[in-house]
């Protein structure tokens, strides 16, 4: 059996389909094109409402379900167990998960469970010449990337960062994809983490906001992150933060915005005081409308930005404010 | 008890990031080492964190021996560092970075876990802020097949139904979550826990006089495939953005917000 190109996916997600299934997909079929094998989605849990529909815009070959009880709640033990047992009965060459916070511990976690080798925050799969898999990631923070090419192995799991990839759909590709129910046996799984005290999100999440106002270092002091939190409210959105500002006890790290905080895809981001390291922007970078306010005009920020007002954001926030009200 | 956290050195990455954003970041003519040899290495920061947290649980009257092994070309310096912050014991593994990746260090570090009297808690910063990777963690907790807990900003020990566990407070996408294990367990260290602590001058003379345990790769007796790596690095690379920012222009900062709230309303961006 020759081996194929995998993307896992798992949850719901808001379009019909889990969020990067479709740039995951676009990844996938790329890689299986280059490697002339089949492209294969694995789902695990409940097969989403447009899965059958999108695979078919990718030239899916099979849309793998993977069902068990202990999936219900995704946990880590079934989930690498069930995609071990997956592996072992459909060889793979290359596995893809769009990067999330539960993957981060998945990805490596079945890489070993394998043997296989991981690589994270990929932005991109090449196959070489010689036919080797090589891996860009992020690294750095985001201030390079590095190319990663897998040697002494012939599988690799792949997480991949959110706006790595595009979507690229293919219309009317190829036969629909076979549907198969694979089989796994979860009996010998009992989560070894238990939870004591579930999380709770409080209000909306950053994640899902249309509109942010971020703060940075260019706020003087913790109170000025008032300003911040005000514009936001007048222009309908949320407030979120650099790191440092997190760091420092200004601000609640659910409001971090970055490569280890939180990944927003807003329409509208405004940041103040940031100086536009990669690490922050990696959390915004995929925002429609980036507007940056920074006292240096040099600031890196400004080469992401669509408007920039070199500024003192201590004087401009205030003023904004009031345009932000007005009718 | 036995703590062990496993430690590693990197170029200070604020150093690299200044570098960064002042468009002076370089890769040299190897294709995959950045030029500036005046940026200082260090022990990675959530390692460090990772090392604060051991001593928390210390401090919070945990009868344990804390243990910090790390390897790579040259330790000395972070292991000292790590004495004296408040190690009991330091250990070495030489390497030769030409000849690892994370998938062999994290069999190395399990190697050593194993054949140096195992670990109850085994801590890691939950990354390095070189390459990022963040699997050393996961892949040492499938070698020694315990499981690992993630991103935690604060870790406990508890006596569980089953012997001692911890209690780790995760920060998660959705909040913070409290989960338990039983021990033992691998945990990884997030920058929410919190600043570590300095040395104290009497700590750090102290250190002088620790020696590290130096643990030879040969000693540990692995098999090939666990010291054969699994990726090579072929290349690295700067990446390069390319900008097209309007720069608003006005004589107040009232004009400029004017100017910015108008043409978000042209552009469709706000009502």
């Amino acid at each position: 059996m020759t081996s194929s190109v995998v993307v896992c996916t798992w949850g719901e997600g808001r379009d019909g389909v889990p969020g990067e299934s479709e740039e995951m997909l676009t990844l996938g079929r790329k890689v299986s094109d280059s490697l002339e094998v089949d492209l294969n989605w694995l789902v695990l849990g409940p097969l989403p409402d447009r899965a059958v529909e999108v695979a078919g815009s990718y030239g899916v070959a099979s849309l793998d379900r993977v069902a068990d009880t202990k999936l219900a709640d995704f946990e880590p033990d079934a989930l690498v167990e069930a995609l071990a047992q997956y592996c072992a009965q459909q060889p793979t060459r290359v596995l893809l998960f769009g990067q999330s916070f539960d993957g981060r511990l998945i990805a490596p976690r079945l890489a070993g469970r394998l043997g296989a080798g991981v690589v994270m925050n990929g932005v991109d799969v090449d196959v070489g010449e010689d036919g080797r898999l090589q891996i860009t990631a992020s690294a750095y923070g985001g201030d390079t990337r590095v190319v990663y090419e897998l040697c002494g192995v012939e599988s690799c799991v792949v997480s991949v960062l959110a706006n790595a990839v595009s979507p690229e759909p293919r219309a009317g590709e190829g036969p629909d994809p076979t549907l198969r129910d694979i089989q796994v046996d979860l009996g010998g799984v009992e989560e070894r983490i238990r939870t004591i005290e579930a999380a709770r999100t409080e209000g909306p999440r950053l994640e899902d906001a249309e509109i942010i106002v971020s703060g940075g270092r260019g706020l003087s002091a913790p109170a000025d992150f008032e300003l911040v939190e005000q514009l936001a409210k007048a222009l309908g959105g949320m407030a979120g933060a650099s790191r440092p500002l997190v760091d420092d006890g200004w601000v609640d790290s659910s409001r971090q915005v970055g490569l280890t905080g939180k990944i927003t895809r807003p329409a509208l981001y405004l940041a103040a005081g940031i100086s536009g390291a990669s690490q922050h922007m990696a959390g915004c970078s995929a925002a429609k409308t980036i507007v940056a306010i920074n006292r240096d005009p040099d600031a890196a920020i400004f080469r992401y930005a669509r408007y920039g007002i070199v500024g003192d954001c201590l004087e401009i926030l205030p003023e904004l404010i009031r345009a932000a009200k007005a009718r | 008890m036995r703590i062990v956290i496993c430690a590693k050195e990197v170029l200070d990455p604020d150093a690299v990031n200044n570098y960064a954003l002042a468009g002076r970041l370089e890769i040299g003519e190897d294709g995959k080492t950045l030029t500036q040899t005046a940026i200082p290495r260090l022990i990675n920061a959530y390692d460090e964190q990772a090392i604060e947290a051991a001593l928390r649980l210390r401090d919070a009257g945990a009868d344990c021996t804390i243990s910090v092994v790390s390897a790579g070309p040259d330790q000395a310096s972070l292991l000292k560092h790590a004495a004296a912050l408040g190690a009991d014991e330091i250990a070495a593994i030489p390497v030769d970075p030409a000849t690892v990746d994370y998938h062999s260090i994290a069999f190395l570090l399990a190697g050593y876990i194993r054949s140096s009297g195992g670990a109850d808690l085994v801590l890691c910063g939950r990354q390095a802020s070189d390459d990022d990777q963040g699997v050393v963690p996961a892949l040492l907790g499938e070698a020694l097949e315990i499981p690992i807990v993630s991103i935690a900003r604060a870790v406990e020990l508890v006596e569980g139904a089953d012997g001692p566990a911890v209690r780790v407070t995760r920060v998660t996408p959705d909040g913070d979550e409290l989960v338990e294990a039983s021990c033992p367990v691998v945990v990884t260290i997030s920058n929410e826990l919190g600043e570590p602590r300095f040395p104290t001058t009497a700590k750090k003379i102290a250190a002088r006089r620790m020696k590290p345990t130096i643990v030879s790769v040969d000693e540990l007796s692995l098999p090939a495939e666990e010291l054969q790596p699994r990726v090579a690095m072929t290349r690295q690379f700067v990446p390069t953005i390319q900008g097209n920012c309007e720069f608003l222009s006005g004589e107040t900062p009232a004009e400029l917000a004017d100017r910015l709230i108008e043409n978000l309303r042209k552009d469709n961006v706000l009502e």
